[in-house]
């Protein structure tokens, strides 16, 4: 499962619409034409998150987020003579986490899809998605699937932020649920189709304030699609990609009720060969050892303890930065918090890296899906 | 002596309350009169000003074409500029509702998903997914919805040039709360729809920027101005504002001149009341100064007293001129929409600023009317107050020294005019204030001079006529409020009469086709509101069509301002007749005009020092082109300025597009009315408005009524004024002369001789009025002709007197003095014997 802070305007217009093809658990997958887009679905969004160390000065590290939302307006494209005729809107968010000097910035950017301000690919494209850069900023933002790679490319002048990154699986692609179909609640149709490239090797460049650095890592890549994700009790999730350093790679996610109480979760571990395995609820437990009180006065969970006894594994997962809240300012006003952690074993050593998100804290932060 | 004061004026109220009544009355209507214009001027940007507050709400610039529209391409541009917060595109064009005469939608086809985010104004909830999918979705102000009766899901019928659409209320959304003066007229949708169901793809009309923060607006400005490099222009609010104001500058200081005549009629009725006043109560004032009041203390008493009656004026004069202002807010209103393509004044609002204006200029006003006159008092000697009448030999002996000092006056007028003339527009108003202050000025010695006609035997009309000068004093005062009241409307109503004279030639000249084709919405949205290739096409097929002439317009600017363009086919056969140049052969400059030349319209030459043979300079959305100039044409249309080029010229400029109006020309014999008919029920589909030549010409001169409306009232109110004065002058005779009137009744004269006496004395009154407002506004004429018309307007008039409405107005004024003799003249005739006194003797 993976956030998608959408605009509660957009949302709460189209909750009820009853075009929207749902989530179908047999879903015939077929590569590479399901990276691209399905406008059928409502929702759908290509989530990218990683750790990179600047290839001149590999003490000197960075996360980031890129993410690009598809949010269907209408199932039926309008059948209106202008170029802002849309029957989709397309919402990118971008965050770099400079662990040296402990920042956190966040980007994003919300237009129509149309020819003037951003879109979206079909095969064989190379363009999966496209939005135009913020105001203030030339050029576009971009995620392009060519050569079995994926090609990232965001930019923000006013935040001082840039990223052009190639994303390379060095995985295979992993079907989170059952034939990809992912449950998100015990009521029958919250559901998305979900698939994850839970390592990619990552090279490009990324630009944090005035400085531009050659850097290389790891990345994992999620894409879900689907009509209606988040059941009516839920508010919102926490959610964990880990790469552990023994080579395996472990997705959970919680998602949670108003009293905070847990009402559904899931989580898939993958085995260095790339096999994949759900883990039933009774198989793991996640618990928050500490808070964080953002400027907002959102309070957040920060730092866990996380463990799958059957599979020998007992972590800990501490925040690198803790101030990695995404505040959007387009999207009604949501603020979530994504940043990476680094995992430690129960012996103190070091277990892996990987990337946090925790929706639905706060006032009216229900990600409304 | 406060007490007394108190307890005087109360005593001054009860004793002539007429006389007050009418001092007040007059003082009320000359601050309404004031008072209304500046409501309707300070009004006329209100709604332009609000509007702008409403849509662009935060918006610091606004990117807009240099003709009215972009490329909606531009937005890239502008988001890449370095400190733009946010750019939101905007389609802006009036549509008709149809169906409903006058009644349009000021539409703003907004990029609502961005705007819901950051417009001043809030969709309601769930608002829009319905604005984005729910085709004709429009959001309404409740204000209007209330007006048309219009709910949530009712289908409004709109038109964009000769193109239909249905619109649905999808949501009322009170832009008004965010800018109480915006215009109810706004609608917002979505900038999709706008463009598909009524506009054209990639034509946006504004981009609206906000500055990211701690951005300098200057440098953002700049910037933007480089990246456009010229394609665009660049505008904060204020300088929309600014520039709208410029266009109206002209009609806003002509109402403004006209109303301060109306106040300087009534400030002169407030001198009369007031010499009035003291010519009753000389006696009092005699005792005042004889039991010991100072000097000070008399003039202090006769000012205050003034300034009571300036301030009753004035409570009375608010509302009236409120509720003037109220009655020609349409009128005012169409010609800021029509003939300025501005919004119109949606709302009348007196400000505390309008309010306090009033109270200076009525209390002012009066206490300066009643200045002279109460230093004099004060001046007097105890004797000579309680002794008669020495005021009045007075003002005899003086009559030729105020002759000599009004035509002083005028000789400095013109003088200033002469030396101001070019560098400061006003100064033709100066000319004519001149002939105004002249024109009183000379009402002694007319009075004197009625006095030397022929002595007539019986005690009757003509008596009261001839005897007019024995008390020149206030005879001379109402005599010259009448003949300020009547030369403003004699030179009014010239002035409009050859205006109207000067259109109706140029209509006839110019106006050659024989039926006209256009649209309900073309007036105001112009380059927007087009005629589709289907209506086109059936007008070609008009039987008996001989040419077919076509027309696109913009507002563009071009010789440093907005100007009005239009493309035209230069070669229509016989085409040099739709043109009336200045000078020059017709041919010729339709020659030149297909070989790319400009025509110039005259107020534009004008204003903008152009000639045959200077360049015009066009902003068009490719930059800037300089025009030759092949002549300059009549034109009365365009206050801001017309041109005229070939349609390759104007495609050149423009790009392609389709023409706004057509016109047929048929064969001779051919029946227009019924070719416009015909053409009617053929293009019923279409919004179109198909008019005979009669009946455009009709509806022209009509438009050029409604611009008048105003001035009409003013002059209207002027003349109110001026018979108020006539009643007033004249129950003052007839109180001061008591002593005199009873001897002609001791003597045998009988009432209705009485009568005649004073109804001879209004008639009198009336008759110099009329010989000095003639002479007045013979002259003011000749100014608001040949200076304020083309210094202000920029177009030249023939001067045509309407001598049939002039002469109505003359017997209209000796009627209304007539009239205001009555009851004075009936006051006087009851005078009773038994007031005979030794000061009559």
């Amino acid at each position: 499962m993976r956030c998608s802070p959408l605009a509660a305007l957009i949302a709460a217009t189209l909750a009820a619409a009853p075009a929207w093809r749902p989530a179908d658990p047999a879903h015939r997958w077929e590569l590479p034409r399901d990276h691209f887009a399905h406008p059928d679905h409502r929702n759908e969004w290509w989530y990218f998150t990683g750790t990179l160390a600047a290839v001149d000065d590999p003490a000197r590290r960075l996360g980031y987020q890129l993410t690009f939302f598809r949010v269907g307006l209408s199932p039926e494209p309008p059948a209106l003579d202008s170029a802002w005729a849309a029957s989709q809107a397309v919402m990118g968010h971008a965050a770099v986490t400079d662990l040296r000097s402990r920042t956190h910035r966040f980007s994003e950017v919300l237009w129509r899809a149309s020819p003037l301000l951003g879109g979206f690919g079909a095969p064989p494209g190379p363009g999966v998605a496209w939005a135009r850069a913020p105001a203030g900023t030339p050029g576009r933002w971009t995620l392009r699937l060519e050569g079995g790679a994926f090609h990232l490319a965001m930019r923000d002048d006013a935040r001082g932020i840039a990223l052009d990154l190639v994303a390379r699986p060095t995985k295979p692609l992993v079907l989170q649920g059952p034939n990809g179909y992912s449950r998100k609640a015990a009521q029958v149709g919250y559901a998305s189709l979900y698939s994850s490239y839970t390592r990619l090797a990552t090279e490009g460049t990324v630009t944090v304030g005035s400085e531009t650095l050659r850097v290389t890592g790891e990345s994992w890549m999620d894409q879900e699609i689907g009509s209606s994700q988040l059941a009516p009790s839920q508010v919102g999730w926490d959610w964990f990609s880990l790469r552990l350093a023994d080579g395996r790679d472990l997705m959970l996610y919680v998602l949670r009720r108003a009293d905070g109480s847990v009402d559904w979760r899931n989580g898939t571990l993958v085995a260095r060969d790339g096999a994949a395995r759900s883990l039933a609820p009774q198989e793991w437990s996640v618990s928050a050892l500490s808070t964080w009180r953002s400027p907002r006065g959102v309070t957040y969970p920060a730092g866990w303890r996380i463990d799958v006894p059957g599979e020998g594994l007992r972590l800990v997962a501490a925040p690198e930065v803790a101030s990695a809240e995404n505040r959007s300012t387009l999207a009604g006003g949501i603020s979530y918090w994504e940043g990476p952690v680094r995992l430690t074993g129960a012996d103190g050593s070091a277990a892996g890296e990987g990337y946090v998100e925790l929706t639905g804290y706060g006032e009216g932060t229900r990600p409304p899906l | 002596m406060r007490r007394y004061l108190v307890r005087a004026i109360a005593k001054e109220l009860r004793a002539s309350r007429a006389l007050f009544i009418l001092a007040v009355a007059g003082v009320a209507l000359g601050v309404g009169s004031v008072l209304s214009i500046q409501i309707l001027n300070r009004s006329a940007l209100g709604a332009f000003a609000g509007s702008v507050r409403a849509l662009s709400g935060e918006a610091d610039l606004s990117v807009l074409g240099w003709a009215g529209f972009l490329d909606e391409r531009l937005l890239d541009e502008v988001l890449s500029v370095r400190g733009v917060a946010a750019a939101i595109p905007l389609w802006r064009a009036e549509a008709a509702v149809d169906g409903r005469t006058d009644a349009s939608l000021e539409l703003v086809g907004a990029d609502l998903l961005q705007a819901a985010v950051r417009a001043p104004w809030r969709l309601p909830e769930g608002g829009l997914g319905d604005a984005l999918t729910r085709r004709g979705w429009v959001a309404v102000t409740p204000a209007l919805a209330a007006e048309m009766g219009w709910r949530v899901g009712d289908r409004i019928p709109v038109s964009l040039g000769s193109r239909r659409a249905t619109l649905v209320v999808g949501a009322l959304v009170d832009l008004q709360r965010i800018a109480p003066l915006a215009s109810r007229r706004l609608a917002v949708m979505d900038i999709a729809q706008a463009q598909a169901l009524l506009g054209e793809r990639g034509r946006i009309h504004q981009l609206d920027v906000r500055a990211a923060e701690g951005v300098s607006l200057a440098e953002l400005r700049a910037r933007l101005e480089a990246r456009l490099g010229g394609r665009a222009r660049v505008l904060t609010p204020e300088q929309r504002t600014a520039e709208a104001e410029g266009l109206l500058a002209a009609f806003r200081l002509n109402l403004t001149a006209l109303s301060l005549v109306s106040l300087l009629v009534g400030g002169f009725l407030v001198y009369a009341s007031v010499r009035a006043s003291l010519a009753r109560r000389r006696e009092e004032l005699g005792v005042l100064r004889a039991v010991g009041a100072t000097r000070a203390q008399v003039l202090r008493l006769v000012l205050a007293e003034a300034a009571l009656l300036g301030a009753a004026g004035t409570a009375a004069g608010i509302p009236l001129g409120w509720l003037a202002a109220r009655a020609n807010v349409a009128a005012v209103s169409g010609t800021i929409r029509n003939l300025y393509l501005l919004e119109g004044i949606e709302a009348v609002t007196l400000g505390p600023g309008l309010v306090l204006l009033a109270v200076a200029t009525g209390v002012a006003g009066a206490v300066a009317g009643a200045l002279g006159p109460a230093i004099d008092a004060s001046r007097e000697d105890p004797r000579a107050l309680l002794a008669s009448i020495t005021l009045e030999e007075r003002v005899r002996a003086r009559s030729g020294r105020t002759l000599a000092a009004g035509l002083a006056a005028l000789a400095a007028a013109a003088a200033a005019h002469v030396a101001l003339r070019g560098r400061w527009a006003p100064s033709a108003f100066v000319l004519a204030l001149g002939v105004l202050v002249a024109v009183p000025l000379a009402a002694p010695a007319a009075i004197r001079l009625l006095a030397r006609a022929g002595r007539p035997h019986r005690l009757g009309v003509a008596y009261g006529v001839r005897t007019l000068g024995a008390r020149l004093g206030s005879s001379a005062v109402a005599a010259g409020a009448l003949a300020v009241a009547v030369a403003m409307l004699a030179g009014v109503t010239v002035m409009v009469g050859s205006f109207r004279g000067s259109v109706e030639r140029w209509l006839d000249a110019t106006l050659r086709a024989d039926v006209y084709v256009s649209t309900p919405s073309w007036r105001r949205a112009r380059s927007d509101a087009t005629l589709a290739p289907e209506v086109i096409a059936r007008l070609r097929q008009a039987p008996g069509l001989v040419g077919l002439d076509l027309l696109r317009q913009v507002q563009v600017q071009a010789a440093g301002r907005r100007i009005s363009l239009s493309g035209l086919d230069g070669a229509l056969p016989g085409g040099e007749r739709r043109v009336e140049l200045l000078a020059g052969d017709p041919a010729a400059a339709m020659a030149a005009l297909r070989g790319g030349a400009a025509l110039v319209s005259e107020p534009l030459a004008r204003k903008a020092g152009l000639a045959p043979g200077s360049r015009l300079a066009v902003r068009g959305p490719g930059g800037e082109t300089a025009l030759p100039v092949a002549g300059v044409y009549r034109d009365y249309g365009t206050e801001g300025g017309a041109a005229l080029v070939d349609l390759s010229t104007f495609a050149r400029l423009f790009g392609p597009g389709a023409p706004s109006n057509a016109a047929l020309y048929l064969a001779p014999g051919a029946d227009a009315e019924a070719e416009v008919l015909r053409l009617r029920a053929a293009l019923r589909d279409h919004a179109v408005q198909i008019r005979s030549n009669r009946t455009l010409r009709g509806e022209v001169l009509a438009l050029f009524e409604q611009t008048f409306a105003v001035t009409r009232l003013l002059q209207a109110m002027g003349l109110v004024i001026a018979a108020a004065g006539v009643t007033l002058s004249l129950l003052v005779l007839a109180r001061e002369r008591r002593g005199e009137l009873a001897l002609y009744r001791a003597l045998g004269a009988t009432r209705p001789q009485l009568f005649a006496v004073f109804l001879g004395r209004g008639l009198g009154i009336g008759l110099v009025g009329l010989a000095l407002g003639a002479a007045g506004g013979a002259g003011l004429a000749r100014v608001l002709v040949d200076v304020v018309n083309p210094a202000f307007f920029g177009w030249s008039i023939a001067l045509h007197p309407p001598w049939g409405a002039l002469g109505g107005q003359a017997l209209a004024i000796l009627a209304a003095a007539a009239a205001a003799s009555l009851y004075p003249a009936l006051t006087a005739s009851r005078t009773p014997a038994a007031e005979l006194s030794r000061d009559a003797l």
